[in-house]
């Protein structure tokens, strides 16, 4: 199987990053405006993490801080050098392991599911496989010509 | 330093940073496993169940469901009354579920204390969560918690505090600093009800179009007899 090249874990960890971007504004837009994401199953999942305290950091939507970290993924998507890999996986790693904190907190402290915040879990998980997969292959190499992502 | 040294020492950075977050997630989970986190709300039972329940209904100040509802049913309760917990497990669900959801009828919380004056601090609390819409919400959760009457629990900040987050206050700053200045409503409401003959909890009344003024209903002992006053009064 071959290797993928830098160019295309760039491309996917850019289009990720933007869903990521899209899933968290939604669930801070919702918040701003005093209400809640809706989950698109039904239930009262979403209602009942965004109304938790869980939902908050010193007064701050979480999901505020999931938009300038998808943000700041997607910026180390247009560079491709090793400040750019290492970044990407540190933003990656960090997000991937709040996501995995905050899905304890739902299921075991909240005992409620939101589904936005699962679905911004899942992207996190992958774009932190991506960005590390990335670092693992690339660190090191010469610097490329900036890619279109 | 050359491409490869800076692979490895790139690669040596992120093993350590991986291995970091990893001692950070599981650190975080055992504290808040822990409930020492930030408020101790791990023994907070109920908050799914309320959660589901209130899901959907308008909540503002006590008052819950369609502000513009033609009917309003006011309940006079006492946060340590286990009756009144028991009430509304058993009996409110059925109204909301069949009433309020439709936006027949709101539901007033009043508090009238009688079981203690430990009730007065607990009460004082709800309307506080009730300024930032999570008024019912924490006397349902906080129902769920009872404990014995005056045993000291009903006015303990840790324990008040860990009602508001499971409903979620959100602003527990400004629910702390506003909870002392609802004790003078508490008196008013309690007051109110002891001017309307109610000496037990949970008392009702009610208003509506056909009431004419406020109606005592005192303790209906069935949701079907809940209903049959909603209905008179509409």
């Amino acid at each position: 199987m071959s290797r993928p090249s830098e160019g295309t874990l760039q491309r996917a960890i850019a289009f990720l990053a933007a869903l990521g971007i899209g899933v968290a504004a939604y669930i801070a837009i919702a918040d701003a405006n005093s209400g809640s994401p809706v989950c698109l199953g039904g239930g009262s999942g979403c209602e009942t993490v965004a109304r938790s305290s869980w939902s908050h950091l010193g007064g701050v939507n979480i999901a505020v801080f999931g938009v300038v970290a998808y943000a700041l993924l997607l910026a180390t998507a247009f560079f491709a050098d090793d400040l750019a890999r290492f970044a990407g996986f540190v933003l990656a790693l960090g997000g991937f392991g709040y996501s995995v904190f905050l899905t304890y907190v739902e299921l075991f402290k909240i005992e409620a599911v939101c589904q936005w915040c699962l679905a911004s879990a899942v992207l996190m998980t992958i774009l932190f496989g991506l960005c590390a997969a990335r670092l693992i292959v690339f660190a090191g190499a010469p610097e490329a010509s900036p890619e279109r992502a | 330093m050359s491409g490869p040294d800076r692979r490895s020492r790139l690669l040596q950075l992120a093993a350590g940073a991986a291995f970091l977050a990893l001692a950070a997630v599981l650190v975080l989970i055992v504290i808040t496993a822990a409930g020492s986190g930030d408020g101790g709300d791990t023994e907070i039972e109920g908050r799914a169940a309320v959660a589901k329940l209130l899901d959907g209904i308008p909540q503002r100040q006590m008052t819950l469901g369609d502000p513009a509802a033609p009917v309003e049913l006011i309940e006079f309760g006492d946060l340590q009354c286990p009756v009144c917990a028991a009430y509304s497990e058993d009996v409110l669900p059925e109204i909301m579920e069949t009433q309020v959801r439709k936006g027949t009828v709101k539901i007033d919380f009043r508090n009238l204390t009688i079981i203690g004056p430990e009730s007065v601090g607990a009460g004082a609390a709800a309307l506080a969560a009730g300024e930032q819409g999570r008024g019912w919400s924490f006397v349902d959760i906080f129902y769920r918690n009872q404990g014995d009457e005056n045993s000291g629990y009903a006015d303990d900040d840790a324990f008040l505090r860990a009602i508001a987050k499971a409903a979620g206050v959100r602003n527990l700053a400004k629910w702390d600093a506003e909870r002392a200045e609802m004790t003078a409503q508490v008196e008013e409401t309690s007051q109110e009800a002891a001017n309307l003959g109610f000496d037990g909890t949970p008392s009702f009344a009610i208003k509506g179009p056909q009431t004419g003024g406020i109606k005592l209903l005192g303790f209906p002992e069935s949701a079907g007899e809940l209903e049959d006053a909603i209905e008179e009064a509409g």
